[in-house]
């Protein structure tokens, strides 16, 4: 069942994505970045087909992070074309364009063929030249290859469509754990494991799912072997059991106990089931996030009177406050590449906003997100994107500037994402 | 001045309009009911007792213990938002509940914390826990054994109220009850 789920067999012929250019060196987390424009007309093919793949193209660019597709209406040429012809990138330059991106659909016996090609503007040369076939219900794997092979060879960044977003869906009543792609595609409720089900996280190597059941009548700790679908028990001790993030090796989970009488952080060895308590305050410590590297987390503590966001180095067991702007600060996620922490923050427009903080706890930026109330921030493993869950249930993934961010799920029900590595 | 004297027009039409209309209902006569008086019944003197008022002591114990029981678990206790200490009201009440165990030493309870669903699930996961277990410390300060207590927190899973006002919020807050051996 969780085969069928979790894992779609998908056929990714990549015929010799021929790639032309250079790379580039770009700063994409620099403030001044701003998005490549790239224009796509219509694909060529079986019309249903070809406009359905286009949607799914341009939705997967703009979850990149790095593209904006602009509207086929401002066109000069609206026809569907396979490729461009020489003489004409003049058209697609003019309406600002820096790159364009052709596609031709056509699909027999059950497989669907992409041919995709891109053209620089700025040097008038083919980046990319590829055929991708797949089954028929997941053609979008054939976007999600040619993105990546875009993203690689226009501005070296490492594959999206490698990485899964774990969430909690609420359907019926239960609440269970769901797999998508970055951008909602191939999405899959993981049948079983009670009927609340909170906290996901994924463990680094993408195998293994931690989160929180009362599968026993508590919120209990368990782990999760995606492909034997098999659940070990972690910890279920008496009060909560919640929180879980692993470290970088994959060995350890930080999480929240309430054993000793009051919500507390531990550090839980996998293999032994070991713990060491990390915290000893009077208040409310809880959702703590394992920084690359290993040395320290940051963590949710109302120790000041409100909850914040807080740092602590392992050895000296030091603790810092980092946020001193808004009473409610919550649920940090430090950066797979370090430097950077989001959190959810009760802004002073009265709604929950995803906010940015260095991990020095300087330059504090608030994310304008859904505009609904947002909440449960996770990095991308390149941590160029983040992806939170809005207050009324959907997913969204957006860039660090937080200007246009993309809703990748519908109909709501989705919480708590938690972004995996790339996969091997 | 216009525009005012001309919208007083407008108000004087359609209220003679209405007027006309309801009038115009009226004329249509309902058809008549007749009436008739209720009948009085005389309660009846008996120096005889009823069967039915023959009740077993036994039974009427349980009844009793049944209706405190429904009592303990239907009342809940409230909290502040983002708090988890113990307000008078709440302690009253605990106290209250901490006489009906006194007095039935072999009931024993669990705790569950729950929370608004203002923010985030796992800081108001922590949250309900510390709900349940401010409950459950005064409980056993008033002599209640710990042992009989269990406690559980849905931190804002559990809504008592879906609706996204003050009023639903300040309901959700709370502690509830439960009585783990009926």
């Amino acid at each position: 069942m969780i085969r069928k789920g979790m894992i779609i067999l998908v056929l990714v012929t990549l015929m010799a994505p021929c790639v032309f250019a250079q790379r580039v060196h770009i700063d994409i987390q620099a403030q001044s970045f701003k998005k490549f424009k790239i224009a796509m007309p219509a694909y060529t093919g079986q019309s249903d087909l070809a406009a359905s793949l286009w949607s799914s193209c341009a939705k997967a660019l703009r979850v990149s992070g790095v593209f904006d597709v602009l509207d086929p209406r401002g066109y000069i040429t609206t026809a569907a074309l396979a490729e461009i012809a020489p003489g004409t990138l003049k058209d697609w330059s003019l309406i600002g364009a820096d790159y364009v991106v052709t596609g031709a659909a056509s699909s027999s016996a059950g497989n669907v063929s992409m041919t995709f090609q891109v053209i620089d503007l700025s040097t008038s040369r083919k980046i990319l030249n590829a055929q991708y076939t797949t089954q028929q219900g997941s053609a979008y794997r054939a976007v999600h290859a040619f993105v990546d092979a875009l993203l690689e060879s226009s501005l070296g960044i490492e594959p999206l469509f490698k990485t899964k977003i774990v969430a909690i869906r609420e359907e019926e009543g239960r609440k269970q754990l769901y797999v998508c792609w970055p951008d909602g595609t191939g999405g899959q409720t993981i049948r079983g494991g009670g009927n609340l089900v909170l906290n996901p996280a994924w463990s680094p190597d993408g195998k293994k799912i931690a989160f929180v059941s009362y599968w026993r009548n508590n919120p209990d700790l368990y782990l999760l072997d995606v492909a034997s679908n098999k659940v070990r028990l972690i910890s279920g001790l008496q009060g909560i059991n919640s929180a879980p993030s692993f470290d970088q090796t994959g060995n350890h989970i930080a999480c929240t106990l309430s054993i000793d009488g009051r919500p507390e952080l531990y550090l839980i060895d996998l293999a032994t089931s070991g713990r060491v308590r990390l915290t000893d305050s009077w208040a409310t410590d809880t959702s703590p996030s394992l920084c690359p590297g290993g040395n320290d987390l940051v963590f949710c503590s109302s120790r000041a009177g409100s909850p914040q966001i807080y740092h602590m180095e392992f050895s000296s067991k030091k603790v810092r406050r980092l946020t001193f702007e808004g009473g409610y600060n919550t649920e940090p996620a430090c950066s797979p590449k370090g430097g950077l922490i989001a959190f959810t923050h009760l802004a002073s427009d009265r709604q929950f906003h995803i906010a940015l903080i260095r991990t020095d706890g300087s330059s504090m930026r608030v994310l304008p997100g859904s505009g609904r109330g947002d909440e449960s921030p996770t990095f991308s493993p390149d941590g160029r994107l983040v992806a939170f869950a809005s207050f009324d249930g959907d997913l969204y993934v957006s860039d660090l500037m937080g200007v246009a961010p993309v809703k990748i799920t519908e109909g709501g029900g989705f919480q708590e994402p938690s972004w995996s590595n790339v996969m091997k | 001045m216009k525009i005012g004297y001309r919208g007083f027009v407008v108000v004087l039409v359609v209220s003679v309009m209405f007027l006309v209309t309801g009038c115009a209902k009226k004329a249509v006569a309902p058809p008549e009911v007749e009436v008739t008086p209720p009948v009085v019944e005389t309660p009846k003197v008996t120096t005889e007792m009823d069967m039915a008022e023959m009740v077993d002591p036994e039974v009427e114990a349980r009844r009793i213990l049944d209706q405190e029981m429904a009592e303990f678990e239907n009342r809940d206790i409230s909290f502040e938002f983002d708090k988890f200490n113990l307000t008078p009201e709440a302690r009253k009440i605990l106290a209250e509940k901490a006489s009906f165990l006194n007095a039935n030493p072999g009931v024993n309870i669990l705790i569950e914390g729950h929370c608004d669903e203002r923010g985030t699930r796992e800081y108001n996961l922590a949250l309900g826990d510390r709900r349940a277990n401010s409950a459950k410390d005064y409980l056993v300060f008033l002599g209640i054994r710990p042992d009989r207590i269990s406690t559980i927190s849905y931190g804002k899973e559990r809504p008592l109220d879906p609706a996204s006002n003050e009023e639903a919020w300040a309901k959700n807050r709370r502690a509830n009850f439960v009585i783990l051996n009926k």
